[in-house]
């Protein structure tokens, strides 16, 4: 009998939230050989990442996952043996009342968002006694053996190598979306929030008298462009140039080609947490433009980060890294900071390799949940 | 029903039955503006500690625990005997009094709170300060009148706490029940 798991996903905002849980559901069916029902209440974020799906089809089967609509309304169906709340979504409460009623209580999770900080590794995988007698575990992923670790389906980091290794897949990739480069140019791709940072950056990139060309995926940030360019409008295939600059806008890629995209450009700006994740595997140098919080958290989280990552870093490499991060993440001015990133690249690339193979050792996400209920059903914690 | 939130110090909740008393609290942001709440309590009849953590907006049921004054009357094989204004008397072992067994001493006259859950008492709180007697502690070996040089003192049940260094034997001290910390010299009690 296949372990059965149902994953909710409430889609708050952007493609964190169904990023994650759809990764999540494929790895868990792919590499594990679990049932997976994926539970989305906005089945438009979805096709975004994943073209193959229809948002107009309550129930499909997407390589292998049993994709349902979050009903208003919710149907009677028989519980999983795990339940999973992604980032603490409400379950609807007739689902819960059945957990409760099944005979054997399900394994309840939430699954947390991702955080270096290090209170994370001391919360994770806690019991959270509710009122119903039904007990639920905080799932925490993180950078650190002693966290849930992160999402990386088995064989990613070879795959990204061998693509990396012949220039020719690069090529007919960017191909593929009608891109072409001048041969020495650095190929940045910019994935983020609205900030209004991004002007001084860009004038750095159009004064920085090398070539660069900025991919940047339809999204939040455009405006933030069409201010620079002074253009009203931009639009897939769009293509403009400011001093060394070129800037070409793409389409909002799926999740496999984000995944080239990623491992095909020299440097990496992105957001949130699933394309945060996924630049680390790309073995890469990279800017994170963190999701802002109220009172400034979000700065707690990013400094916690960057404590970690720049830790095998020269003085002066760290020094430039994190000037990079903070001045992004505090709408300041890039110009300087960027001229110093330039300054160290090779250094942070080499830098970024290393730190994806160090995560590379950690057990990644779907293989320690599925330990973690392996483990629950031999010896099932009590508060 | 109250909210994990206003989880703090002290509080009793229950949790299947049984009454956990909340010894820490940590608030801490978790993403997207929520906030968890990671709790380290004690069973207060078991007497085992655990570590949850609860969302922020996560109901749990207050125990609202009753409580008598009582004073220590005596001991035997390990059961202690206290005695309320009507001359009732409330046995508790020691595993019961784990936290206030270093500061029971005989003869003592504090009024305690015993605290009672389903109408059986299952602990004593002593009060936040006590008074005990300093029966014996080595001599101030460099005169320090400061208080900040601290030595070992042995209360006439065994216990040992620290003092400042210009304690002698025979004094008496109070003592913050709570972490068994010297704060001062005292009178001796009437």
């Amino acid at each position: 009998m296949r372990v059965t798991w149902d994953i909710f996903c409430s889609v708050i905002d952007n493609f964190g939230d169904i990023g994650v849980t759809w990764r999540l559901a494929r790895q868990l069916v792919a590499e594990h050989d679990q049932a997976v029902r994926l539970w989305v209440d906005d089945l438009d974020a979805l096709c975004r990442l994943c073209p193959e799906a229809n948002a107009e089809d309550a129930v499909q089967r997407l390589r292998g996952v049993e994709v349902h609509r979050w009903p208003q309304d919710w149907p009677p169906v028989p519980v999983a043996d795990v339940v999973i709340e992604a980032f603490a979504c409400q379950l609807p409460a007739v689902y819960i009342d059945a957990m409760t009623q099944r005979a054997t209580p399900p394994l309840w999770l939430n699954l947390e968002y991702l955080s270096a900080e290090d209170w994370v590794a001391g919360c994770h995988g806690l019991p959270s006694p509710q009122l119903n007698g039904l007990q639920k575990f905080f799932f925490f992923p993180g950078f650190t053996p002693q966290t849930g670790g992160l999402l990386r389906e088995t064989g990613l980091i070879e795959q990204r190598q061998r693509f990396q290794q012949d220039p020719a897949n690069r090529q007919q990739f960017l191909q593929r979306l009608g891109i072409n480069i001048e041969p020495e140019a650095c190929l940045i791709s910019l994935f983020a929030y609205e900030n209004p940072a991004l002007a001084s950056w860009l004038e750095a990139m159009a004064a920085a008298g090398r070539p660069t060309h900025l991919l940047v995926p339809e999204g939040r940030i455009i405006a933030d462009l069409q201010r620079w360019l002074g253009v009203d409008h931009l639009t897939t295939g769009d293509l403009h140039s400011r001093g060394t600059l070129t800037v070409q806008i793409i389409p909002f890629l799926s999740q496999d080609d984000y995944d080239r995209l990623l491992w095909s450009c020299d440097f990496n700006a992105v957001r949130g947490e699933d394309s945060f994740v996924r630049a680390q595997w790309a073995g890469r140098p990279l800017l994170w433009h963190i999701y802002p919080q109220q009172e400034n958290a979000h700065l707690h989280k990013l400094e916690a980060f960057l404590k970690l990552y720049s830790a095998g870093l020269s003085a002066v490499a760290s020094a430039a890294l994190l000037a990079q991060w903070r001045a992004w993440n505090s709408a300041q001015d890039m110009q300087e900071s960027w001229q110093a990133i330039l300054e160290v690249l090779p250094e942070l690339t080499e830098q970024a390799e290393n730190w994806c193979q160090q995560l590379a050792g950690q057990i990644n996400i779907s293989a320690a949940l599925v330990n973690f209920h392996l483990n629950w059903l031999k010896c099932p914690p009590k508060v | 029903m109250k909210a994990a939130s206003e989880l703090k110090v002290n509080s009793v909740i229950l949790i299947d039955g049984q009454p956990w008393i909340v010894q820490k609290t940590e608030y801490t942001k978790s993403g997207r503006n929520s906030a968890i709440n990671k709790i380290k309590m004690k069973n207060l009849l078991s007497g085992s500690t655990t570590e949850t953590v609860y969302k922020f907006d996560d109901k749990v049921e207050p125990v609202m625990l009753d409580k008598l004054d009582v004073t220590y009357s005596y001991s035997s094989d390990s059961m202690y005997v206290f005695m309320d204004e009507e001359y009732n008397q409330y046995e508790l072992n020691a595993d019961d009094l784990e936290s206030v067994l270093p500061y029971i001493v005989d003869g003592m006259t504090d009024v305690c709170s015993a605290v009672f859950f389903e109408g059986k008492v299952i602990s004593v709180d002593l009060p936040t300060t006590i008074v005990r007697e300093i029966v014996y502690t080595e001599g101030s070996a460099r005169g320090d009148t400061s208080g900040k040089v601290m030595k070992i003192a042995k209360l006439s049940n065994g216990t040992e706490i620290k003092v400042a260094d210009f304690c002698e034997i025979g004094d008496w001290i109070e003592i913050d029940s709570r972490n068994g910390e010297y704060k001062s010299r005292a009178k001796a009690p009437a």
